[in-house]
């Protein structure tokens, strides 16, 4: 399915001695800014254009559904923490803030599991990439709880407990959706 | 010699060549999993299948040898869709548990699969369970399910270290490679079985979970543990060295290396001299090298050069040595007593393990035209004793049997200088001013084997804290002490070295039998 | 009182009181509220004022304001490794003392007359008493030269803080500070030796005294009537001169982080900004001097309003007082026009890029400097 760009290639339109001076278009600007100006600073609230949307008074019902809050970490059946600490978020991860060490889980069937997880949320920058890159459904933004400001840096690292103390089952299957399918018949 | 035509290409090769390697000749690449250069051919995985015109199947091209006349497709349709069948038949059992497999980013199964196969698994019934984490040896960890039975590891115990620990036990899907009973996979050697795997079949317990191999850049080598020399890929991360694994030099070791020396990259981390200590104290390398000189300049002055102790070491490449010795006939003056340390020497066998555990004593001789009158570490011990030391200039921290002994005795000279990459315990203490030396990972430099091969290692990351090469330290020093040793880089040093030694220079890289086909 | 007392007094007046004062509070309505307002946000609008949970304070945000003051001072002042400590300590001083010192020459009244004055019919002023120069930290002859002088000192305290810094981004910042400063002296040089011209003058007093007079008895004879081309040159290089958008290559931030100042943290990033805020007070003032007459009200001289060629009592008599009262302010509203137009010139244009910058500053200030020096000669020597 191969997507076609159509590129219409601009005819440049050369610059009027005024244009290349800059002097009126710099007026027009400094209009648009002045209107601006006034329009949000002396006219009625509900003809302002200002778009902020002012937390928490507004809650957060207004939010997207993907938006992208605090990272939790998901559990299995038993409770334990579904991450196999395959390092796939570490190392997608741009603000390199994803601290794992890996280590051996005592059921072989479960192999690897992260020793320790952190995040050092004054580092990421909310991107989003470790949920992409997760294999397995074990880390998740999907909490719509805001990066808190704090008094300590300190509090900033967030550990694995912590993370999976806001975790939850994930509906994921291991092998994938449709991993062993009832109605196959040999 | 036969002709043959490979998609195309004619090539000429000898007689008994496999269709693989004429394939590789020819610059074709067949994907393989259970051949290995160095190895056997069983031809049981049916992975480089390749056809042949004129024979009705395709053919393992790892096992059939080159005819006259020969036309041999290697990308042709049916080999594409051949290859197709086998990795999907491979798969059908496989768990694809590439996130917590220590050889995801350099398994074969996952590059092949991604370049042959690339296609959604249409197996629906419940895989095969087969034991996962099985403690094959004290060094390998095996996992049955990842397993693609190649029988590499079992070849390898038989054909390279002569062991044979190593059988496949049941058959079918049920078949697992297992050790004869009452045995372990616990040769000298066993960690190359990991790198034989294919796949993270069998995992290193060492590197197990460290680190993921994407992230790990790796660096041409030499191996310090014995004077062998193995070639070795230093692979590093964060300037921190997290494995080593044999590099093909076919004049040294081939594809192999020794447990022992593979494991020995963790002295590279551990227990490192960082700062200049002055007394204990931390110094920078400004005041130290100014101490250092006007304390030994004291002692030569009082006492005489023939009252200063110089303890060369076989760990430091050519190039320290070369500065070493400039430095003891410059800076320390005629007369100095010349020792040399290292570790003591331990088993050995046929393969690559030598007595000998220090990597550049052949280097050292060459260097020092010989090594007659040249004490070692208990002479070094009876000077002490006898008190016919005023200063002691040591490199590195290797003593061996005589430790106990030298370090009593270092505790009644007046000046002890330490430049050496590590704190060696006492020796630290005992140091008046101690000097931090890079290792072999920091530097460039070159070694020089038991068989005369000279070897050069490359720099994998920046000195830790504050070290430098020894060679440089040489220069800072003999410098505060007003000889200028005339150097800038290290090219300068190994032209004067290979002129005064009249060694040949090492080749730029290992000798590799154009073209080698892929392990 | 003696004379150094009334200079203290002065120099409290003006350098902290309406100096800092200005600069600090365009920090706050300038930067934030305008340009939020600009932008259609609301700008700072949580912080409490002593705890006074009132919503108007809250919305100026201006005790934000005051926490960014003191977040500043008390954060940690940290000093890359391997720089120079004592040029990386000095170099905010450079950056923010010479946009004080300049003040020492701005007059914001006239000589303060002790008797009584008549306008003669050229508009000249003639004081009876003695003139006391109360509006004027330190009055020279020289007062425009000088204050180019001292703030082109500035120049070096952008270089020594992007080399002492130890950082590359620093280094680039400061190294395209320093060219953009000294390409910009050069216009800012010919903008004013037109005007130099006109004025006769350097003594910036004086050049204001030249702007009470009045063209055909209409039009009073301010900079920007008599050299407009001189004043759009000064503004525009004065506004590259401060450092700020759309001038701001040295800072730069999408390309070299904060350019020379990227290094800096605690007070000593605060007097950098405050160094570029009393830039920008500085230059605003000096348009007014030059270009609108400074503290001249149109019409209004020492006596009162006269409207047509003075004839000895004024149209409308007003007294003293109000008159000094109305020229401070007439200099201190013209002052803070200009501030307020180079920041709505920031809020409204993109950065240059750097070659356009040089573009400007050589290829087109420079030629358009020389021929309207060129011109205002011939024209000066003609009438
Ligand atoms: S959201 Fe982005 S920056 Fe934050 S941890 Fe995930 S990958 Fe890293
Ligand atoms: S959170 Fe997901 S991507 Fe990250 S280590 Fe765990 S399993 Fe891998
Ligand atoms: S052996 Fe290869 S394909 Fe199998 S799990 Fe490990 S990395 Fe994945
Ligand atoms: S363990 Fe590895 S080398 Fe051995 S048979 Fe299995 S896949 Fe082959
Ligand atoms: S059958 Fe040829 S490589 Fe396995």
């Amino acid at each position: 399915m191969a997507r076609t760009i159509n590129v219409v290639p601009q005819e440049r339109v050369p610059k009027t001695f005024w244009e290349k001076s800059y002097v009126p278009e710099i007026m027009r600007g400094l209009a648009v800014t002045i209107r601006q100006f006034g329009r949000n600073t002396f006219s009625r609230k509900e003809n302002r254009d200002t778009f902020t949307i002012e937390y928490p008074e507004s809650g957060t019902s207004h939010y997207p559904e993907r938006y992208r809050g605090r990272h939790r970490l998901m559990l299995r059946e038993d409770g334990q923490v579904r991450c196999v600490a395959c390092m796939c978020c570490s190392t997608i991860c741009p603000a390199n803030c994803i601290h794992i060490e890996a280590g051996e889980h005592d059921d072989p069937t479960v192999e690897k599991y992260p020793a320790v997880f952190v995040i050092d949320e004054l580092r990421c920058i909310v991107c989003g990439l470790c949920v992409e890159a997760c294999p397995c459904d074990a880390i998740r933004m999907d909490t719509g709880v805001h990066m808190q400001p704090r008094f300590d840096r300190t509090t900033a690292f967030h550990a694995r407990d912590e993370m999976m103390s806001r975790g939850g089952l994930s509906l994921a299957t291991k092998g994938g959706r449709d991993a062993v399918n009832e109605d196959y018949t040999w | 010699m036969p002709v043959l035509t490979i998609n195309g290409t004619e090539v000429e090769v000898d007689r008994g060549t496999t269709l693989l390697k004429a394939a590789a000749v020819a610059g074709y690449e067949v994907p393989h999993f259970c051949y290995h250069p160095a190895l056997s051919s069983p031809a049981n995985c049916r992975m480089c299948l390749v056809e042949v015109e004129g024979a009705p199947k395709l053919m393992p091209g790892c096992y059939n040898q080159v005819n006259d006349g020969m036309i041999v497709h290697t990308e042709s349709d049916r080999v594409k869709r051949a290859r197709k069948a086998v990795l999907e038949f491979i798969l059908v059992n496989h768990p694809v548990d590439c996130p917590i497999c220590d050889k995801a980013g350099e398994c074969k199964l996952q590059d092949y699969y991604f370049a042959y196969d690339a296609q959604e698994s249409r197996m629906r019934a419940e895989k095969q369970h087969k034991v996962k984490v099985y403690p094959i040896g004290p060094r390998v960890v095996y996992d049955g399910e990842r397993c693609i039975l190649c029988t590499r590891c079992i070849r390898f115990c038989e054909e390279i270290t002569g062991t044979g620990e190593l059988t496949l036990a049941d058959r079918g899907d049920k078949a697992e490679v297992r050790t004869f009973p009452g045995q372990d996979l616990d040769n000298d050697y066993s960690l190359c079985t990991v790198d034989v795997c294919p796949v993270g079949a069998l995992t290193s317990r060492d590197f197990r979970f460290k680190r993921r191999v994407w992230l790990l850049t790796s660096t041409d080598s030499v191996c310090t543990g014995c004077e062998m020399g193995c070639n070795i890929h230093l692979d590093h991360f964060r300037n921190t060295t997290e494995r080593y694994r044999p590099r093909y030099n076919p004049a040294v070791n081939d594809y192999w290396m020794c447990d022992d020396g593979r494991l020995s990259y963790k002295a590279l981390n551990e227990g490192r001299l960082e700062h200049p200590m002055l007394n204990g104290a931390q110094a920078t390398w400004h005041t130290i090298a100014g101490a250092a000189a006007s304390k030994l300049a004291a002692v030569i002055e009082k006492n005489g050069a023939s009252s200063v102790g110089f303890v060369i070491s076989p760990q430091a490449t050519s190039e320290d040595l070369f500065l070493a010795k400039m430095f003891a006939e410059t800076a320390i003056g005629e007369g100095v007593r010349l020792f040399i340390n290292g570790n003591d020497p331990g088993s050995s066998d046929e393969l690559l393990i030598r007595a000998d555990k220090n990597p550049n004593r052949a280097g050292a001789r060459l260097v020092f035209g010989g090594l007659d009158g040249v004490g070692d570490a208990s002479a070094l011990a009876d000077a002490l004793e006898a008190g016919e030391l005023e200063a002691v200039y040591m490199m590195g921290t290797e003593l061996g049997a005589a430790r106990g002994r030298v370090e009593a005795g270092l505790d009644d000279v007046g000046l002890f200088v330490l430049q050496a990459a590590h704190q060696g315990g006492v020796l630290l203490d005992a140091a008046h001013v101690a000097l931090p030396a890079a290792t072999h990972a920091e530097k460039r430099g070159t070694f020089v084997n038991c068989d005369a091969v000279v070897q050069t290692v490359d720099q994998a990351y920046p000195p830790n804290a504050d070290a430098l090469p020894d060679w440089q330290i040489f220069m800072k020093v003999a410098g505060a002490m007003g000889h200028k040793l005339p150097f800038t880089f290290l090219r300068q040093i190994q032209d004067r070295m290979f002129e005064a030694s009249e060694a040949p220079e090492p080749e730029e890289t290992a000798t590799e039998e154009a073209p080698a086909p892929a392990e | 009182m003696p004379e150094w007392i009334i200079t203290i007094v002065k120099i409290l007046v003006i350098v902290f009181g309406f100096v800092m004062g200005v600069a600090s509070l365009l920090t706050l309505v300038g930067d934030r509220k305008q340009s939020a307002k600009i932008q259609n946000r609301i700008g700072p609008n949580r912080a409490t004022l002593f705890g006074l949970d009132i919503q108007f304070f809250k919305n100026l945000g201006i005790s934000h304001f005051i926490a960014d003051g003191i977040k500043m001072v008390l954060k940690e002042n940290t000093i890359p490794n391997g720089a120079n400590k004592f040029l990386h300590g000095l170099a905010p001083s450079l950056v923010f003392l010479p946009g004080l010192f300049g003040w020492a020459v701005i007059p914001f009244m006239d000589t303060y007359c002790t008797g009584d004055i008549t306008v003669l019919a050229n508009y000249q002023e003639v004081c009876s008493g003695e003139e006391k120069r109360y509006f004027q930290i330190m009055h020279m002859e020289v007062g425009l030269l000088y204050a180019f002088a001292i703030t082109a000192i500035s120049v070096y305290g952008a270089a020594i803080a992007g080399w002492a810094s130890n950082n590359k981004y620093s280094l680039i910042g400061g190294l395209r500070s320093s060219a953009q400063m000294i390409s910009y002296e050069v216009a800012i040089g010919l903008s004013l030796a037109g005007v130099i011209l006109v004025y006769g003058t350097l003594d910036l007093n004086e050049m204001v005294r030249m702007q009470g007079h009045q063209m055909w008895g209409i039009v009073p004879m301010w900079g920007v009537f008599v050299q407009p081309v001189a004043f759009f040159m000064f503004f525009l290089a004065g506004m590259a001169e401060t450092k700020r958008a759309p001038f701001d290559v040295p800072e730069g931030e999408s390309e070299i982080v904060a350019g020379y100042i990227t290094e800096y943290s605690s007070m000593k990033f605060g007097v950098m900004q405050l160094g570029e805020y009393a830039a920008t007070v500085f230059i605003g003032s000096l348009v007014a001097i030059m270009f609108f007459g400074g503290w001249q009200v149109p019409f209004l001289y020492g006596d009162g309003f006269h409207f047509g060629t003075p004839t000895g009592t004024p149209d409308v008599a007003v007294p003293y007082a109000l008159i000094v009262l109305l020229r401070i302010g007439s200099m201190v509203i013209k002052t803070l026009f200009f501030v307020w137009l180079q920041f709505m010139m920031r809020w409204t244009l993109p950065r240059f890029r750097y070659d356009q910058i040089m573009t400007l500053g050589w290829k087109i200030l420079l030629p358009l400097g020389l021929a309207n020096l060129v011109i205002t000669a011939l024209l000066s020597a003609i009438f």
